[in-house]
Formats: structure tokens, C-alpha cells, sequence
């Protein structure tokens, strides 16, 4: 009796392993069966974004895609996340292993050139063959140009912005007047030593974390928006001197004591807390930050966000900001036809007028005819619209030239370079000789 | 009653072989792997390699050059001491205390184990409310005794502190639930023989208890120090990349940091086998120092 037992576990056991490989005859005549008449049913799409977590145009997402569901019978998929740099490296891990999404909202800088140069995405111009009206409501000189080959393979939805936010009440409070367009790097020190005489942190910002932003507008300082995205060969040459001198203005910041006292080992959201509490005066920051201010401040209209001071050739109008994100669709589902309408018709449903302009009509856009505005904007997004609308200049942030590794890298010794313990020069150096 | 089942062992193969694909295809070949990759050139997770490293052993040679691999090293080793005196010492020093009441073992026994029940990434989040800088629990407390200025439980100073303190405190109760174990399988005879001979509570402890340990201790020690070369998800949460200034990096989470954030797959791979020699020494040497005693 146990042999027999132990015969049909061992059959069992064998069968249960074999099944998840078998495909019987029938099953495969299915498959085809309903392959010849996919084009016409419903189809599900997968779909990866950055609006994933807790993303401030989330809600904004899902209702576009929900519309679309219910317009079309198709399915979305949604496998969206929070943009990171793991996030980036999974989507690569996926299209490595042949497990890409049909539709990729990602990045169009030099982070998709594996994409591009590997034929992983579909260029516009193939699209539009088939498919003439193809974001035919942007212009196609801001829909942000793959920096592999110059086409452009991405529709994007919200640009960015990056601006000051200040916390009026903190100025006001020491004595300081909200700055304007004219608004000088001299000023801004001068500003920042009244308040610390106050005992209030001029400048929320963790070096630890996040200094992207104060070493793009310091950067950008010593550059023009036209010189502004090139990247340097060395610390030596022009360029290279350039972002020496943006490096140092950060030390001296540091220096002078206008960071946190924690800056060093402080996370991005306990220097932000800062600006909610009252803590602090200052902060570089993105257009997605607005959402942050709306959810966080006490009242909203105790903050502003303006333009960066600057100095030497950049006038303070002139701001980072542009269109560094954008819906690709993979080349697996162009492949398919039956995958292949419902994934132009999913992009061109969420980068309609109507559609982008939920997703932030204060930012930097590529609609022919603009975003439309909101009727019921708050001072913040009153003045970020100001701000965007008065630029003298907008160029993209340098960083996004930079790979990943080097990228990193170059962050992480920014702390090094404030505190001394490394200078800027040898930092420069040591990201660019980080060529892979 | 002996049936030829269980002398014919080749059915027993065919249950042992799942298990065995299933570590070979999720163990060893990704162990294998990794070997290999430490001598290619891969950019970034989920890429495929660039071919070798110019030359081969490339990032073996950056591995002594790294001062951050260095300062990772050293803190692992510091961790695998404190691991060794506060983890079992406390445990084994709660243990004999609980051992000694009549009331409330269950009790106690539960409230030291419950940190274990914790994930590490909630206790993490917790402790950096307790030390954050402006507004946590202990710089609150300090206040209100007068203290003016607040303290930055994460610079260079305290860092040690604020990092080892939860790795210590999470594990004691492990440690604990397994030498109050131990002790209630010493026979209560010995302790009433020695009680009637007139021994005193600490000579109770220092001739019978702590020989009688002496194996469930070792197992404990050789845990500990394996352990610590596993602490990741906790000193992850709290110092983040390598917080104050590159000074609180774990193998573990180098290893992590220059996988996933700076995409130096290559290099983390030469990280992951640092990992493992490391902790087969450390756990052969363990084996050897601390030798089990057969009663």
C-alpha cells in the first residue's frame, strides 16, 4: 500500500512540476485562434509611469488612464512607480530580460539612450506613418530630442520648472523684503546673514540628500543658458571652471553657516519640514514641489516661489527647467498588432490639451496651444505661472547629461566639498573619469 | 512493520531534487554568477556586461584602495564586537535574571522578544524619530532638562551610538528566548544539591549556570557574529548612504549602495564575495575558538 502511495505522490509531484511548462495542442490552437482575432477585442496594455506612490499628479493619472479604459474597452495595466534610481535600473532590468511594458513614461535624456540606441522604442517619424496625427498637438521641437541619434521618441506631458520657494512669513519676520526678478546673488547673501542673525536656517537643503538643485542654479551662476548643458572634459577647461566655481558658492554657503546645522545628515524632508515650520527662509526646488506646499504649509499663501538670484552671465529670469520626461512606446508592442493601436491611442489620450493641462498648468509645456489654466489656482501656483511666464531663459538641468554612476557620485562628494574635505576640482574629475 | 519503502532509497531522490534545482537555480547559480561578474564591466542593474574589466581583477585591486570599502570593513567588525558584548551579554545577563523570578517569566520573555517581531524598516523609521534633529524624542527630553543646544545624533560624534543602539536592542530578545532556554534545561536537582551545600545565587551562576551554557552560548556567539555581517535594512533606514560623511558604511549596505544607487553592478558583486568570505572565516574561526563540549 505505501509504495503505491508513495507512487502517486512521486507522479504527482512529477506532474505538478511539468505542468507550468506544457502547452498541449489544444491550448496552442486556441492561442492562435485568438491571436487572428486579437486586433479587433479589447486588449490589456501594460503600462509603466513615474506617477506611482505617493506622486503628486497620481490621482491626475489615474483618472486619464481610467478614461481611456472606459473611451477604448481596453485595459491598462499599471506597473507605475516612484522615480528613483532603482526605479530607473528596473525598467532597464526589464527591457534586458524582454519583460518591457508596452508603454514607458521615462526619461528622454541621456538615461533612455540604452533604449534608443538599442531599438528598444519607437521613433515619432515611424510612428507617424502609420499613424499621421501622432502628438500632432505638441511642438515638435520641444517634445525633448533623444541626445543618441537627435529624433525624438517621447510625448511628453508635464515639463518642469525649478525655482526658490520662499516662506514670506520667515522674511517678514526678520525683516526681509520678498525678492523679485531683479534679485541678486549679493542680495541673496546679504538676505541670508540677516536671517541667520535671527536665528533662523536661511537655507533649507540637505547636502547629505538632495543638493541637485543648488548645484544646478550655482553652476548655472557661472554659465549662460546656452552654455549651461555642456558638460565639462575636465576641471581645467572653461566649463570645468564653471562648475568649480558653482561648487565653491555651495562651500561658501556652507561656510557661512546658511544651511541646516544638520545639513550633512539630514534627509531632504527634514529640511523641507523646516520651510513648513517656519524654520527656514529659502529653498531650490522642482514645479513638483508645489504639491508638497499645498499639502504641508499651515497657509499657503505664506509662501512664493520665485527666480533663483544670479549672477555673471546668467540673469536671474533665466531658469532651469524643460520637458525631461515622456510616454515611449516599446518596440515589443509596436510589433504587435494587436497591441499596437491601443497603445498609440493610450498615449494620445493622455497628452491631450485637456489631459496635460490637469497634470500642471504651471509648468514648462510643449502644447502647441499652451496649457489651460485652472480656475481655481492658489498664490503659489499664481506665482510659479508668473515666474514661468516672465523667464528670459529656460535651459535644461546639466545634470541630465551626466550618467547615473557619475551623477551619484558627483552628489555624494558635494558634502566632501562644502566641509573640505575634498575640492571641487577633484571632484569634477573623479565623476568624469567615471565614463560607464 | 519494515516495509521496502524505506529501504529503496531512490523515490527519496525524487523528492529531494525539487529542493535541490531550487537551490541550485536560486543559490548557486546566482552565487556562480556573481563570481563571474566581478570580473566583467556592467554599468548598471539589469545590463548586460560590456565584457571583462581591463585588467580581469580590477575591482579586487579597487578594494584595497577604497577608502569607503575600508571604512565599511572596519565598522562590520566593530559591529560583529558590540553584536558579541551587548546582544548576548544583555541577553544572557536578562535571561539569568528572569531565570532567578517565580512571576512573570512569560511576561518578560515576550517583551524582550517583541523588537524581533518588528520589521527592521518600522523600527528604523522609529528610531529616527526618537533621534531626529529638530523635534525627536530625545533632543525634546534634553531640552526640558536645560540642555540649550540640540544635539545631532547623527554626526560624527554620535553616529556609532545612533546606529548601534537599535541594531543591539533588536536582537537581544532572540538571543534571550534562546539562553532562558538553555537554562531550563539544567535540572533544577543541581541547583537545590548546590543551594543545600550552601553555594551563594552568584556562585549558582558562576559554577553551575555558565558551564552548563557553555554550548548554547557558543551557539549564540557564532550567530552573532554571522549575523552582524547580514545587518543591513536597519543602519540602512537610519544613516541612508553611508550618513555623516562616509563614515557609518556596513559592508551590507556598501554593497547595496553601489548595486542599486551608483549601478556599479561589477563592483557590488566584488562587495557580495568580500560578504561571504568574510563570514565563512569569521564563522570557521568562531567554530574553532569556541569549541562545543560534550557533557
Amino acid at each position: 500500500m505505501k509504495r503505491v502511495i508513495a507512487f502517486i505522490l512521486t507522479m504527482a509531484l512529477g506532474g505538478s512540476m511539468l505542468a507550468g511548462c506544457q502547452s498541449t495542442p489544444a491550448a496552442s490552437q486556441a492561442a492562435s485562434q485568438e491571436a487572428s482575432s486579437e486586433a479587433a477585442k479589447p486588449v490589456e496594455i501594460t503600462v509603466v509611469t513615474s506617477y506611482g506612490g505617493d506622486d503628486g499628479n497620481r490621482a491626475n493619472y489615474e483618472a486619464a488612464y481610467k478614461a481611456y479604459e472606459t473611451a477604448t474597452g481596453n485595459t491598462v495595466k499599471d506597473a507605475s512607480g516612484t522615480s528613483n534610481e532603482e526605479w530607473k535600473a528596473k525598467i532597464m532590468a526589464d527591457f534586458e530580460t524582454g519583460a518591457e511594458p508596452d508603454v514607458l513614461f521615462y526619461f528622454n535624456g541621456v538615461d533612455a539612450n540604452k533604449l534608443v540606441q538599442g531599438g528598444k522604442v519607437v521613433s515619432i517619424d515611424e510612428i507617424r506613418k502609420t499613424y499621421p496625427d501622432y502628438a500632432s498637438n505638441m511642438t515638435d521641437d520641444r517634445l525633448g530630442a533623444s541626445p543618441a541619434d537627435g529624433k525624438n521618441y517621447s510625448v511628453p506631458v508635464n515639463g518642469y520648472w525649478e525655482g526658490l520657494f520662499i516662506n514670506k512669513k520667515v522674511l517678514k519676520d526678520c525683516g526681509v523684503e520678498v525678492p523679485g526678478a531683479d534679485y541678486t546673488w549679493d542680495q541673496f547673501l546679504k538676505d541670508c546673514e540677516t536671517i541667520k542673525s535671527k536665528g533662523i536656517t536661511p537655507i533649507a537643503c540637505s547636502l547629505q540628500e538632495v543638493p541637485h538643485y543648488w548645484f544646478e542654479y550655482c553652476i548655472f551662476n557661472h554659465g549662460t543658458p546656452s552654455t549651461h548643458t555642456k558638460l565639462p572634459a575636465s576641471s581645467t577647461d572653461d566649463v570645468g571652471k564653471a562648475w568649480a566655481e558653482g561648487l565653491n558658492d555651495i562651500k561658501t554657503l556652507y561656510t557661512k553657516g546658511y544651511f541646516p546645522k544638520n545639513t550633512t545628515t539630514a534627509t531632504d524632508a527634514e529640511t523641507f519640514q523646516l520651510m513648513a515650520d517656519d524654520k527656514a527662509a529659502f529653498a531650490i526646488d522642482g514645479s513638483w514641489k508645489i504639491g508638497w506646499f499645498q499639502e504641508n504649509a499651515k497657509s499657503i499663501d505664506d509662501f512664493t516661489v520665485t527666480y533663483v538670484p544670479g549672477e555673471n552671465g546668467r540673469k536671474s529670469t533665466d531658469i532651469i527647467g524643460g520637458l525631461s520626461m515622456g510616454y515611449y512606446i516599446t518596440q515589443k508592442a509596436w510589433s504587435d498588432p494587436a497591441k499596437q493601436k491601443a497603445c498609440v491611442d493610450f498615449v494620445k489620450a493622455m497628452t491631450t490639451d485637456e489631459v496635460v493641462s490637469t497634470f500642471g498648468a504651471t509648468a514648462v509645456t510643449a502644447l502647441k496651444n499652451g496649457t489651460i489654466a485652472k480656475s481655481d489656482t492658489d498664490s503659489l501656483e499664481q506665482a510659479a505661472m508668473a515666474m514661468t511666464k516672465g523667464a528670459t531663459g529656460i535651459t535644461p538641468a546639466t545634470q541630465d547629461g551626466l550618467i547615473q554612476t557619475a551623477r551619484t557620485a558627483l552628489f555624494a562628494d558635494i558634502k566632501n566639498i562644502a566641509t573640505g574635505k575634498t575640492t571641487a576640482e577633484k571632484a569634477i574629475d573623479a565623476c568624469l573619469a567615471i565614463k560607464s | 512493520m519494515n516495509s521496502t519503502i524505506y529501504k529503496k532509497k531512490s523515490p527519496l531522490a525524487v523528492f529531494l531534487i525539487p529542493a535541490f534545482l531550487f537551490m541550485a537555480v536560486f543559490l548557486y547559480y546566482p552565487f556562480a554568477m556573481n563570481i563571474y561578474n566581478s570580473f566583467c564591466n556592467i554599468t548598471g542593474l539589469g545590463t548586460a556586461a560590456e565584457g571583462f574589466n581591463s585588467p580581469w581583477y580590477l575591482n579586487y585591486g579597487k578594494l584595497f584602495q577604497d577608502p569607503i570599502m575600508n571604512t565599511a570593513l572596519v565598522n562590520t567588525m566593530l559591529l560583529m564586537i558590540l553584536t558579541i558584548i551587548f546582544q548576548v551579554g544583555i541577553a544572557l545577563l536578562l535571561a539569568l535574571l528572569i531565570d532567578n523570578i517565580k512571576k512573570g517569566t512569560q511576561f518578560f520573555r515576550t517583551v524582550y522578544f517583541f523588537p524581533i517581531v518588528i520589521s527592521a524598516t518600522a523600527l528604523g523609521l522609529l528610531f529616527n524619530l526618537i533621534f531626529l534633529y529638530d523635534g525627536g524624542m530625545v533632543n525634546q527630553l534634553l531640552m526640558k532638562f536645560g540642555m540649550t543646544d540640540m544635539i545631532d545624533w547623527k554626526d560624527e560624534a554620535h553616529f556609532l551610538f545612533t546606529m548601534m543602539t537599535p541594531v543591539m536592542w533588536q536582537y537581544v530578545g532572540f538571543y534571550f528566548v534562546i539562553i532562558v532556554t538553555g537554562l531550563n534545561n539544567i535540572s533544577p536537582d543541581i541547583y537545590e544539591a548546590a543551594e543545600i551545600d550552601g553555594a551563594s545565587g552568584f556562585n549558582r551562576v558562576r559554577y553551575i549556570s555558565l558551564p552548563l551554557l557553555h554550548n548554547v552560548l557558543i551557539t549564540c556567539l557564532i550567530l552573532a557574529v554571522t549575523g552582524a555581517l547580514k545587518v543591513f535594512d536597519l543602519p540602512w533606514v537610519m544613516m541612508g548612504a553611508g550618513m555623516p560623511m562616509d563614515q557609518s558604511w556596513l559592508t551590507g549596505t556598501y554593497m547595496y549602495n553601489q548595486t542599486f544607487t551608483m549601478g556599479d553592478v561589477d563592483y557590488g558583486s566584488t562587495i557580495a564575495i568580500v560578504i561571504v568570505v568574510i563570514g565563512v572565516v569569521v564563522s570557521q574561526v568562531a567554530n574553532r575558538i569556541f569549541k562545543e563540549k560534550d557533557y
